[in-house]
């Protein structure tokens, strides 16, 4: 599994002049207060174990926050999860005699390799087969949990858990588990602002999108949702050695359950929410005795309340707040970039950048695509044309490789990208915008277009930093002449600038090649105006385009050569000018008499 | 539905804010207080309910005969909300309150396993009513047993079967949870120690919709007597009515579910004749009667173990405070080890080392959809 | 042999019950691209108004009627309270409110009826017939019964009705459908109606075996989840194979295997197929338009 490590925050590149941790220091300071508090006060037993589940289930809730929260991947397992880390270390200390801290690592571990392992058996399929499975995989562990007694001891669970030797009292335990509670909280919290973090956003918001710009989503689906799985365990671990007691029946589906709705009550996209969440939880209950003398009442209500959240408060209380805060924040204009953007395509292969060869694509009977060849010359602006359903959108789709080719070959500046999936093509050079635009729509412009700056094997990054990215996003946005509203969210945007942004997002990564998908379809004649002159200075650093569109105006101007597709079948190639006059172009444009 | 988010938002923030009013003023008077953590709330809460009657019931008697150490005793109840978490909160609840002396339990064992450690931490005596055996034998002193436990419904199931229905090949069927798990063992091993080790030993997980490959199994095993602990009565019916329609009608006995009132409706006619043990049995003596007449006039519903383990647990606990003569945790459990021969609802308590109570159970048989006391069979160690 | 065949009857018997429920699952699916986790709660919520109606001394075919018509309502409620308001939303927010309104149903039940489980009388006074070596229980046999018919129905319906291709022409492309002056939400409306019914009318057929309790609903609305993803998601003929293949093996697998993991052979199977062949048996795997 490849959760890398080396995209967690600790290595979050400084972009302040700042240090991170003195910038942070506040965050530190306050959690140091809150973990002396936990050690120091003195509380009842009740206050006590209330305060520890709090800690400890909020831990496996900051966990849907990224799996749920930034990935937009469902977990109905979360409890199952949580239950491998209360069992290793129940097990673990009780039977085996091991280490408390060993068996801390073998949980969360064992958590993290069942939750990768699920999530690369299903998360290349829809959303419902993966709720479907998470619930499958939590009723064979709660099965296995029953009955494998020589193992669990079944349903009479686990008791005389160990702690470890530092945090015997139950005071200093749940002081080390609210200091755990911080680090994984500042962890999550700073999770959105690194690159595994962008993508997972991106493929949240665009799964199509986060692909043809460089992002490998199915890794990066498998990573969010083995965080979460590592998470859930750790916070078992915690919880098994703050109550010296599992079993079974608190890890069972219907715990799941609970878990979602911390999160989704609080807010899913944050930690904060995730804590308030966790919090009212479990603290609801407690106030709301009274509902409970009818058995069923309150989880009724609870069920209710679900519903009344999803509908009225998608983002939660927290998102909700936050919402209500963003409007008192003063926009930060940016100021545009200085430099301008360097375009540098890569120049490794001969004359032609793209070459397809018998290019197909059927579905099931249906050719959309039959034998297509073309030839894409470095430097050029070439247009692929045709009327409706002549196969134009499904070429560039096999193209990035969002279809299968059924035969064909597709080489990019030589190399032979024919079966690599689109992250890999992104990689190789290639760039795309989409006829209807497919931007990240949570996150601000500046974020949109430094996905894009992040390409795997973008040169003009340096190093990869972060002040390299946004110095980079930001010469790409400047480029399309918006730089001043980079920190504004796609939504604020209209139609016209949203397309310049994706447009912008390509850019930023500079590619080989730019296939621009009907990029003037939807624009008004002025924005068409503003298109060309993009396209111009574009062409005019040298890279090449491969556009589609149905502006015969916009397209005679600005490609120098035309293929023209009818019927999935290549009927004409060559130079603008001679191709629009071609007899069979006429016929396929106006109908032959 | 016309409500806004905004609207939405002051509901919830207006529903968060009420109940935190403060709850409990504690009285502090000159009484004696002991904790009770029942199921007010979730699946169990109407036998919570009754459990709360038998102990009300109980302190009731005890107060009006002079109290504990001449002092009126105080129940304190706090809710276990029939879940694990629960029953640990709750408990840690009542343990803070260092006025009170003792603690009355859970009826379900797992509940038990759950407080256990804490118990064990606080160091005074709790009342229990969780059959499983293992519960008074893994070192914990502070546990006090009002039910007998199921290694003693196992040997009477296989002691009657053996002995009063001459059965000697059978299969013993039980949930896989913890109760069924410790019923099957006890019943496996009494039969091993009566020389007819069971022919068939099969578990299933509880909410099984379908029966079918477990009767085969029993008919291919050429059992002729078959035991069985059932935790639901829904399952139970299912299996009776499959085990009648594929011809199997060899004795039964089963653990106390296959003679509550929900599962003689449920399975009807397909329990006639079959045998269950009761810890409770309103017939089986004089105290059980008694007790029965007064918790019929207060609950007006017919009594149960639900009911008669509370009631035992607080009426042998004054006894035991008041033997004592003192609240100290130690002398207290000292004097309820001695208790020999008290009359209860449940049986007549005989506290061995480990703060088992009882050591027998009662057999009762269905007479064509009425439960009759058959008889009790009881066990010196 | 006699072993073979009981098994096999029962393990066809339950498995009608799983295809009776995976087929209310994927009429809904097809329609709105959304899992309704709380189509468990139809089958549950259906048997206790069939309880009510009985004990109110109706005649059984009455209430039988009556209780149809509660789970049409409930359909009708279902859709406006839960999925009409999210429709614009993605699939996310859709399930977990089903799974909202799935611990809201069995919770008000539970609520209202208190946690007994009840009785509901079977259709026949026969409880079954012995045939040879092999008991056929009565209700059983009413259930394989009706799932047969109601796959002749829904193929007569679907293929030859106007409204059964309105339906599948909704289903199939929504934007068309509309064009075509097809009432889309009118169409989901009835989608929700009939799905509920089905559910409702495998509740009401399985209640005399299983009795009628608040997790009837639950245990079987997995299992049937499991056989539409095995026959394929989305299609009624993989959803009834997809429900009797899973009764068989999980029948079997009990025999055979283990009582007491029972439950898990649905979900192994399901993961299996899951990993090896997710297009389930019948389906297509169809990728997402660019």
């Amino acid at each position: 599994m490849s959760v890398g490590s080396d995209n967690m925050p600790a290595t979050a590149p400084a972009v302040s002049t700042r240090p991170a941790f003195v910038r942070h220091a506040p965050y530190f300071i306050a959690a140091a207060i809150v973990v002396a508090l936990a050690a120091s006060m003195q509380f009842d037993g009740y206050v006590l174990n209330i305060l520890m589940q709090a800690t400890t289930f909020s831990i496996a809730v900051f966990g849907l926050s990224v799996v749920l929260g930034l990935c937009g991947q469902i977990n109905l397992a979360q409890a199952a999860f949580f239950g491998f880390g209360a069992y290793a270390v129940g097990i673990g200390t009780t039977d085996l005699q091991m280490n408390y801290w060993l068996c801390l690592v073998a949980g969360c571990l064992a958590a993290l390799a069942a939750g990768a392992f699920l999530g690369m058996s299903t998360l290349r399929l829809g959303g419902h087969y993966l709720a479907m499975v998470t619930i499958s995989f939590q009723q064979i562990v709660t099965l296995v949990m029953i009955n494998a007694i020589w193992l669990t001891h079944g349903p009479d669970g686990v008791s005389r858990i160990g702690r470890p030797a530092l945090f015997t009292t139950s005071q200093g335990y749940l002081a080390f588990c609210v200091a755990m509670l911080a680090i994984v909280g500042y962890l999550v919290w700073h999770l959105p602002d690194t690159k595994l973090g962008r993508a997972m956003r991106a493929v949240r918001d665009n799964e199509l999108a986060a692909g043809v710009n460089g992002i490998d989503v199915f890794r990066t689906k498998v990573s969010a949702f083995a965080i979460c799985a590592a998470l859930g365990g750790l916070a078992g671990g915690l919880f098994a050695g703050g109550f010296a007691y599992v079993s079974p029946d608190q890890f069972s589906f219907a715990e799941s359950i609970v878990f979602l709705t911390m999160s989704l009550l609080g807010g899913v996209a944050s930690p904060i929410g995730s804590a308030i969440g966790t919090g009212l939880l479990i603290l609801i209950p407690e106030w709301l005795r009274f509902l409970k003398s009818v058995p069923g009442l309150y989880l009724a209500i609870y069920g209710l309340f679900v519903i009344l959240i999803i509908r009225f408060m998608p983002d939660g209380i927290w998102g909700f707040v936050a919402a209500a805060l963003d409007k008192w924040r003063t926009k930060i204009k940016t100021s545009p970039a200085t430099k301008t953007l360097q375009l540098k395509p890569a120049m490794v292969g001969g004359d032609i950048v793209l070459e397809v060869q018998g290019l197909a694509k059927h579905f099931g009977g249906l050719k959309a695509v039959d034998n297509v060849d073309i030839a894409v010359r470095r430097g050029g602006v070439h247009a692929l044309i045709g009327p409706n359903g002549s196969g134009k959108t499904t070429t560039l789709n096999v193209l990035s490789g969002l279809y299968k080719a059924t035969s064909g070959r597709i080489l990019l500046d030589g190399v032979d990208i024919t079966t690599m999936p689109p992250h890999q093509r992104t990689a190789a050079g290639l760039g795309r915008t989409f006829q209807n635009i497919r931007l990240f729509r949570s996150m601000t412009a500046l974020e949109n277009v430094e996905i894009g700056a992040e390409r795997p094997g973008n040169t003009m990054i340096g190093a990869g930093g972060g002040a390299a990215l946004t110095e980079r996003a930001m010469e790409a946005l400047t480029f399309v002449g918006l730089g001043s509203r980079a920190n504004e969210p796609i939504t604020s945007f209209s139609y016209g600038h949203q397309r310049l942004i994706e447009i912008a997002r390509a850019l930023a990564s500079n590619p080989t090649l730019l296939l621009l998908d009907e990029p003037a379809a939807g624009l008004n004649s002025t924005e068409k105006l503003e298109l060309h002159e993009l396209l111009k200075r574009i062409a005019a650093q040298g890279l090449t385009i491969l556009i589609i569109d149905h502006d015969m105006t916009l397209v005679s101007e600005a490609a120098q050569h035309i293929t023209v597709l009818n019927f999935g079948r290549r009927i004409a190639d060559g130079e603008s000018m001679a191709v629009l006059r071609h007899p069979d172009v006429v016929s396929a444009y106006l109908g032959s008499e | 539905m016309k409500l806004t988010r905004r609207e939405f938002a002051a509901g919830i923030a207006a529903g968060l804010a009420a109940p935190t009013v403060v709850t409990s003023a504690r009285a502090q008077s000159a009484t004696i207080k002991i904790g009770m953590c029942a199921p007010v709330t979730g699946p169990a809460a109407e036998s919570g309910g009754y459990a709360i009657k038998g102990a009300k019931l109980a302190l009731e008697a005890v107060n009006k005969a002079g109290g504990i150490l001449g002092k009126q005793a105080e129940l304190i109840i706090e809710d276990d909300q029939t879940t694990n978490p629960g029953i640990v909160l709750a408990f840690s609840k009542l343990a803070a309150q260092t006025d009170i002396v003792a603690f009355l339990g859970s009826i379900r064992s797992t509940q038990v396993h759950a407080i256990s450690p804490d118990v064990m931490k606080l160091g005074k005596p709790v009342m229990i009513g969780g059959t499983d055996p293992t519960l008074t034998h893994m070192g914990n002193q502070w546990l006090f047993r009002f039910r007998p436990n199921d290694s003693y419904s196992g040997r009477v199931i296989a002691d009657y079967g053996v002995n009063v229905l001459g059965k000697k090949k059978w299969a013993v069927l039980h949930s896989t949870d913890a109760f069924g798990t410790a019923g099957g063992k006890a019943l496996s091993s009494a039969l091993e120690k009566l020389g007819a080790p069971s022919v068939l030993d099969q578990g299933y997980a509880n909410q099984s919709q379908d029966f079918t490959p477990v009767v085969l199994a029993i008919k291919q095993s050429g059992a002729d007597i078959l035991g069985s602990y059932f935790t639901f009565e829904n399952d139970l019916g299912i299996f009776a009515r499959q085990l009648r329609q594929l011809g199997v009608n060899i004795p039964w006995v089963g653990s106390p579910s296959i003679v509550n009132i929900t599962a003689l409706k449920l399975a009807g006619p397909a329990l006639y004749g079959t045998y269950g043990v009761a810890d409770y049995a309103e017939e089986s003596s004089e105290g059980s009667k008694a007790f029965g007449k007064a918790y019929r006039e207060l609950a007006k519903v017919a009594p149960d173990n639900q009911s008669s383990w509370p009631y035992d647990a607080v009426t042998v606990l004054a006894a035991g405070i008041n033997k004592a003569g003192t609240t100290d945790p130690v002398k207290v459990r000292e004097a309820i080890l001695s208790i020999k021969k008290f009359p209860g609802a449940e049986g007549e308590y005989n506290f061995d080392q480990n703060g088992d109570g009882l050591h027998g159970y009662n057999i009762v048989r269905n007479e064509k959809g009425t439960i009759v006391f058959d008889k009790h069979i009881e066990f010196n160690d | 042999m006699d072993l073979v065949l009981q098994l096999l009857f029962t393990g066809i018997g339950i498995g009608a019950v799983y295809a009776l429920v995976a087929l209310g699952f994927v009429l809904i699916f097809r329609a709105t691209n959304v899992v309704n986790f709380a189509q468990g709660e139809f089958s549950m919520v259906a048997a206790y108004l069939m309880v009510v109606c009985v004990e109110m001394g109706l005649p059984y075919w009455l209430s039988f009627v009556l209780a149809l018509v509660g789970m049409a309502l409930l359909g009708v409620i279902f859709n406006l309270g839960v999925y009409y308001p999210l429709r614009h939303r993605t699939y996310l927010p859709v399930i977990i409110a089903t799974i909202g309104a799935s611990i809201l149903l069995a919770n008000s039940v539970l609520a209202i009826y208190g946690p007994q489980p009840q009785v509901l009388q079977g259709w026949f006074e026969t409880p079954g017939i012995q045939l040879g070596p092999v008991y056929l229980d009565s209700q059983y046999l009413l259930i394989i019964a009706v799932t047969i018919a109601l796959v002749i129905f829904n193929y007569w319906f679907f293929e030859h009705t106007m409204l059964g291709k309105k339906l599948q022409a909704t289903s199939q492309d929504k934007e068309m459908a509309s064009l075509l002056g097809i009432s889309v939400s009118t169409m989901i409306m009835i989608t929700f109606i009939y799905s509920a019914v089905l559910g409702g009318l495998a509740g009401i057929l399985v209640a005399p075996i299983l009795f009628v309790s608040i997790q009837m609903g639950s245990t079987i609305a997995l299992k049937a989840f499991a056989a539409t993803i095995i026959g394929g998601f989305g299609d009624v003929a993989g959803a009834i194979i997809g429900g009797l293949a899973l009764g068989v093996i999980e029948t079997f697998g009990a025999a055979y295997v283990s009582v007491p993991y029972k439950d898990g052979f649905a979900f192994l199977v399901l993961v299996a197929f899951l990993v090896f062949r997710p297009q389930g048996i019948f389906g297509e795997r169809v990728a997402e338009k660019a």
